[in-house]
């Protein structure tokens, strides 16, 4: 199952938004292929009947209450905006600019 | 008086010199920025240094101890910060370069009470990109060198903190461990480090990289001074979920070792450990014994399987977790003909190669039709790892392993081999899966190197972690 195509790759990198070199794809195809194959020692547990772990030791999870929010940490965040005009935050059109 | 008496500093030393008036914290402060400065060209082990912030800081302490208010131990007392972690107003980088014009909005929250203890930030330290190899050599500010030797690594990821204490660059430092973070580059630099249960140590404002194993720790120079850093830092936090009201650290004694049993997991001393680590980490569990430990051979299974849950888990948490940086939420933006190609760019020019090949494994692993033999096998595993732990915990009080299965290798030598990157993590990532405490102290050098041995606790065990390394550090003094 470890096998991945070059399809594989070209859909992964879409999926995680990330443009790869044609280069960079060819040797994740490999790097990643190794890997799985280490991690397939998995499929050779036998976990029948065990429950999947938490990701907590514990599992009382407390019920906090809503932190106030304030309103001074406003400027600090917009600052790290990567494009802004005044307070608005400028983003690229969802759909495609018209050609032309 | 010359400078270097004010170096050289624990945080119990700068403690009681501070006290009894032998320095004042700006002197104290001023003899850090300059050892720093000295160093910082050749060792790279700072990305950002705030020599006026640090020396207000310093002022504020010393008016503070001249007005009889002093806050503690760490009062006056300079230390280093992973870049990782949020210091508001100050850039913070976690080593990628998308976040290279990042400003900190609030503090973490080990930030915010270590600044209420009195502590003094000199800088904030490298890193492998988001916390993500071995060695910091994956970082966008440039490679840490090993202080020991400086064609070699630190260690990763916390490599720059690690650098910063071996090479007296700072008192104390911070860093984080996802999977041997804290403790490999510790072992490596000859330093000591500890992860604290998960639960423990909240992780707001710690840059996420795989959140059901992420935790903050200290790096210093002696057991001691673990335990103050955690102790100042430690406690439930309303900012993290996870964090619990664990019960305060039972010290007991720290001298002898009677009536401690220790565990040698047999899976983990077999092959693929370096001679010289082996050599030296049996004559640690000699003094152990000598102490009066009693030590035994233990099983604990999976310990290849540990390795592989993390290298699941971790990635499909990282892809998820990053997803934010993608030059609209967070981060460079990239400017593209439209929106996917905006994102496209963005993520693929401002993440690095580890980086990027870590969310296409974890990609890989949550979709459909893998999802149930990867992401949900791997928790199954986890699960069954959790009870091995808690298996031998029924036995011994301790289990006991080398902290990396070699010494700091040179620059360069694995980089182009992520499989056999990850393999140096074998004996640390356990323990991450399992959330339960380990600490790495210092036990010998092998060629000039530095090897550090691991003992692992039960949850919340941090306590007898630190009786018994101090034990052992003043044995083996």
């Amino acid at each position: 199952m470890s096998h991945l195509s070059t399809q594989d790759i070209d859909r992964l990198a879409e999926l995680a938004r990330l443009s790869l070199e044609k280069e960079e794809k060819e040797k994740l195809r490999s790097e990643l292929g190794l890997i799985l194959g280490y991690v397939d020692r998995l499929q050779k547990v036998d976990t029948a009947g065990v429950l999947e772990g938490s990701m907590l030791p514990r599992l009382d999870l407390r019920a906090d209450e809503s932190l106030a929010t304030n309103a001074s940490v406003r400027e600090r965040i917009l600052v790290n905006f990567p494009d802004r005009m005044g307070d608005a935050l400028r983003v690229p059109a969802v759909f495609e600019k018209p050609k032309g | 008086m010359s400078m270097p008496l004010f170096l050289g500093q624990t945080i119990t030393s700068s403690a009681e010199a501070l006290e009894k008036g032998e320095m004042t914290s700006q002197e104290l402060t001023h003899a850090y920025l300059g050892q720093i400065r000295g160093l910082n060209g050749s060792l790279n082990a700072y990305i950002s240094v705030f020599d006026e912030q640090a020396m207000e800081q310093a002022k504020a302490s010393d008016t503070r101890r001249a007005s009889g208010q002093t806050l503690g131990p760490l009062d006056g007392v300079p230390i280093a910060i992973k870049d990782n972690i949020l210091v508001q107003g100050t850039r913070t980088t976690a080593g990628s370069k998308i976040l290279e014009q990042y400003i900190a909005v609030h503090d973490a929250t080990v930030i915010r009470k270590l600044k209420a203890a009195g502590a003094v930030i000199l800088g904030k330290t490298n890193l492998d990109e988001f916390a993500m190899g071995s060695s910091t050599e994956r970082s966008a500010y440039g490679p840490t060198k090993n202080p020991h030797d400086v064609e070699r690594i630190p260690g990763g990821t916390s490599g720059g903190s690690a650098c910063a204490v071996a090479a007296d660059m700072c008192v104390a430092a911070l860093g984080s461990d996802t999977g041997g973070s804290i403790r490999q580059p510790a072992a490596m630099c000859g330093v000591v480090g500890l992860k604290p249960t998960y639960g423990r140590v909240s992780r707001s404002g710690l840059i996420a990289h795989a959140s059901s194993f992420d935790q903050i720790g200290p790096l210093t120079k002696t057991v001691e001074d673990a335990g103050i850093v955690l102790e100042a830092m430690m406690g439930s936090d309303p900012r993290d979920q996870t964090t619990v009201d664990a019960p305060p650290l039972q010290r007991g004694n720290a001298k002898g070792l009677q009536g401690v049993t220790i565990g040698l997991p047999k899976e983990a001393w077999g092959a693929g450990m370096m001679d010289g680590v082996r050599q030296d980490v049996m004559e640690g569990v000699e003094v152990l014994k000598s102490l009066g430990a009693e030590v035994k051979e233990v099983s604990l299974p999976y310990t290849d399987e540990a390795l592989a849950v993390y290298y699941v888990l971790g990635p499909c948490e990282i892809s998820a977790n990053l997803s934010r940086f993608d030059g609209i939420r967070y981060g460079t933006r990239v400017e593209g003909n439209n929106l996917i190609e905006t994102y496209l760019h963005s993520r693929g020019q401002g993440l690095g190669e580890e980086v990027r090949r870590r969310i296409m494994l974890g990609t890989y692993a949550l979709s459909k039709g893998y999802y149930d033999a990867y992401y949900r096998q791997a928790n199954k595993v986890r699960t069954l790892i959790r009870r091995a732990y808690q298996d031998a915990f029924k036995e011994v009080d301790v289990l006991l392993t080398p902290t990396a299965p070699s010494t700091a290798w040179k620059i360069g030598e694995k980089i182009s081999d992520p499989l056999m990157m990850y393999l140096e993590d074998v004996f640390t990532v356990g323990i991450n899966v399992a959330g339960v405490p380990a600490i790495s102290v210092p036990c010998g050098s092998h060629e000039g190197l530095p090897v550090g041995m691991q003992l692992i606790g039960n949850l919340f065990e941090e306590g007898t972690l630190l009786d018994i390394a101090s034990a052992f550090e003043k044995a083996n003094a």
